[in-house]
């Protein structure tokens, strides 16, 4: 009885706390500015648990993930003035395309292995961000985009930060409620065969190739979620929200929370939006504090706040022999696979 | 109670303390700054930062009936920080006014929060040529394209220029800068030979230089700042290439001498602040910079900042008493020949700042006002 009463109870715990709880607080002080912290960091949360499916769960090593989080941007705001669509139509529109481009990226990276995989993923990140800022006929390129129709759903107009926070809520939570069930599931479980050994994983009949595409799909679907939050709540996007060290702000959250565990990631992606906010008033060192912060969690806690996985662990593996210094056997693995 | 509410609560008790006792003095009028102070552009927002002390140091020292105090918030150039800084200042009722931001973007972003609440914002250096046009509170204190791209592209005219290559960084103010330029040369009879943007921080200029010098155009137009600039003139005069090199206010730095040397030479370009201008306002900001920093002569992005802090100052001033968010943007629209160290200031119709621009040259290790 109480094992199946209990996620019932984390569930509506996580609900009073994030829909009622977290406003009533907010209203209390009646301030726009902490609604607009809290829907950035509701967005981050949702870009730190989507890079957890592919990182922390499937172990593949993603330094691009703020490309998709851009892709989602980029097709919710050219649909929403381009195509005059509304928010109820960007939203999942943001999330297939970002999707797509993450299929047609996972299709010739998946054939790589450990640290090649990273760094490709590296050169891909950059390179859709060079296309965000250098393909002006489309993308407008540094000028950016206006999204002057907000944020509408079903006539209603729910720009104001207040209303934007259950928006922006309502969306992260079903969101990591998906990302959950895959993660803590048969599904779940397979891809972490992947992140443990990849190969003894397909040895017993797995599908791995499928399953990190898969991974990746999803994740960057999520992504375009996030990605499409944040363009109709901000009005105005340009490449810079998208370039390559908000890919590593993402990896930074899912390590710092501990890789592999979702209230990890959501708890990485609270620190690092909410502690520099916070530390504002310290001035100039805010950026020293917060990088104090993310080099002892790697020193004192190597698994992260929550995780199931040491960060350490997981480089020294995507290293393999090099990290141990035995130098590469003929035959072994080179990259290609 | 635990520790952390004792200490909010003597913060809180501290800043009535402090507050109650301004009043008692004077009354104080605040305004917002955002601006990097942090990060990758953070040299630039250091420099507005002492430009925008130096002023209001000299405002506050000058017996008005209301002192000022100007609440700086670091941006990062990043938009996240910007739009919660903004959301931060709009919350603030005592804050009637705000300026910044540094980037096009970072401003952009901020400026649809200035926008739904109803506060007036004076950037800098926010060049974009949507920004103006983003709300009524949207001001900027920077000549945009559309005024020296003509100007440029006549002055060349005038020289006898016909086949002109234009390079330009890939920014929003990079685009701009190559199609106002563009449409007035083809109006005067002139032709683009050769159009190119290149990514800011590029360390190799050759392979554009080399397409250019095959072009053989007969003086090249940039787009840039002083970093690539200096970059851009060094490796043209190592391919032994001495076509006139005519340039944007946007290079005009002293750190692009002190970086190209002897390669920056002859290089022509437009200005609206020059340091060895004799007007007493000039020479007053220049000395007052020299004291705080301990730099060399300012910058015009500097300038820039201590005339968009003066102008502000100034809409306090006729929005006094009882300033108001309505009232200062009123005043700031209101602003006509404001006589400040980059020239003279009027907002148009359309909040654009129109301003004498100067021509200069590069001569001697110095950037020297010419008249053709």
């Amino acid at each position: 009885m109480s094992d199946r009463l209990r996620p019932l109870l984390v569930v509506a715990a996580v609900l009073v706390l994030v829909l009622g709880v977290v406003p009533a607080v907010l209203g209390a002080f009646d301030r726009s500015y902490l609604y607009q912290v809290a829907n950035l960091a509701l967005i981050f949360v949702l870009l730190a648990a989507s890079m957890h499916l592919v990182t922390g769960v499937a172990g593949l090593l993603q330094l691009g993930h703020a490309a998709f989080y851009g892709v989602g941007a980029y097709t919710a705001a050219l649909l929403a003035t381009d195509a005059g669509l509304s928010f109820g139509w960007t939203l999942p529109l943001a999330g297939l395309g970002a999707a797509f481009v993450a299929v047609l990226v996972a299709l010739p990276t998946m054939r790589l292995v450990s640290i090649y995989f990273a760094v490709a993923t590296l050169g891909i990140g950059q390179m859709l961000y060079l296309v965000m800022l250098n393909w002006v006929p489309v993308t407008k390129g540094p000028n950016g985009i206006l999204i002057t129709s907000g944020l509408t759903l079903f006539g209603y107009d729910l720009s104001r930060p207040a209303s934007a926070y259950f928006v922006v809520a309502v969306v992260t939570l079903a969101s990591l409620w998906v990302i959950h069930r895959l993660s803590h599931s048969y599904y779940g479980n397979a891809l972490r065969s992947l992140r443990e050994d990849d190969q003894c994983a397909d040895a017993m009949g797995l599908d791995t190739v499928r399953l990190k595409i898969e991974s990746f799909a999803v994740s960057g679907f999520f992504a375009g979620i996030a990605g499409a939050l944040w363009a109709h709540t901000a009005g105005y996007i340009s490449p810079a929200d998208f370039s390559f060290p908000q890919s590593i702000l993402i990896l930074a959250m899912v390590v710092v929370g501990g890789l592999g565990s979702l209230p990890g990631a959501v708890i990485g992606a609270l620190v690092l939006i909410l502690l520099p906010e916070v530390l504002r008033p310290v001035g100039d060192f805010r950026n020293i504090i917060v990088g104090g912060v993310l080099f002892f969690s790697i020193l004192l806690m190597p698994k992260g706040i929550i995780g199931e996985v040491s960060a350490l662990d997981l480089v020294r593996r995507q290293l393999g022999g090099a990290w141990r210094g035995e130098g590469t056997k003929a035959g072994s693995e080179v990259g290609w696979r | 109670m635990n520790r952390r509410d004792l200490l909010i609560g003597a913060g809180l008790a501290a800043l009535v303390a402090s507050g109650g006792a301004a009043l008692a003095q004077q009354p104080v009028v605040k305004i917002g700054y955002q601006l990097p102070l942090t990060g990758n552009t953070a040299q630039y927002g250091q420099d507005f930062k002492n430009a925008a002390e130096i002023a209001l140091a000299k405002f506050n020292a000058s017996g008005k009936p209301f002192k000022v105090e100007i609440v700086f918030e670091d941006s990062r150039s990043d938009a996240k920080e910007g739009i919660a800084i903004a959301r931060k200042f709009v919350d603030d009722k005592q804050i009637v006014g705000v300026l910044g931001d540094f980037t096009s973007g970072v401003s952009m972003a901020s400026a649809q929060v200035y926008k739904s609440a109803g506060m007036p914002q004076l950037s800098q250096t926010a060049s974009h040529p949507d920004y103006a046009k983003i709300s009524e509170w949207q001001f900027r204190n920077i000549t945009t394209q559309a005024q020296e791209g003509p100007y440029n592209a006549d002055w060349m005219a005038d020289q006898g220029f016909k086949k002109i290559a234009v390079i330009a960084e890939q920014t929003d103010w990079g685009q701009t800068v190559v199609s106002n330029f563009a449409d007035e040369v083809k109006t005067k009879g002139g032709e683009v030979v050769f159009s190119e943007f290149f990514n800011r921080g590029l360390a190799d200029f050759r392979p554009i230089i080399t397409k250019i010098a095959r072009e053989k155009p007969d003086a090249i137009y940039t787009g840039f700042f002083y970093e690539d600039g200096a970059q851009f003139l060094k490796q043209m005069k190592q391919l032994g290439l001495t076509i006139p090199v005519y340039s944007t206010s946007a290079a005009y730095n002293q750190k692009l001498i002190e970086l190209a040397g002897a390669d920056a030479e002859g290089m022509h370009l437009t200005a609206t602040f020059l340091p060895s201008n004799p007007a007493p306002q000039v020479q007053e900001f220049v000395a007052a910079w020299k004291e705080k920093t301990g730099q060399a002569e300012p910058g015009q992005f500097p300038a820039q900042a201590y005339d968009a802090v003066n102008i502000m100052l100034a809409a306090l001033e006729k929005a006094w008493p009882e300033p108001t968010r309505e009232k200062v943007r009123d005043a700031l629209a209101a602003t006509k020949d404001f006589p400040g160290v980059t020239g003279d200031t009027t907002f148009d119709a359309d909040r654009e700042p129109a301003k004498k621009l100067t021509k200069a040259v590069v001569k001697g290790g110095q950037f020297v006002a010419v008249s053709n």
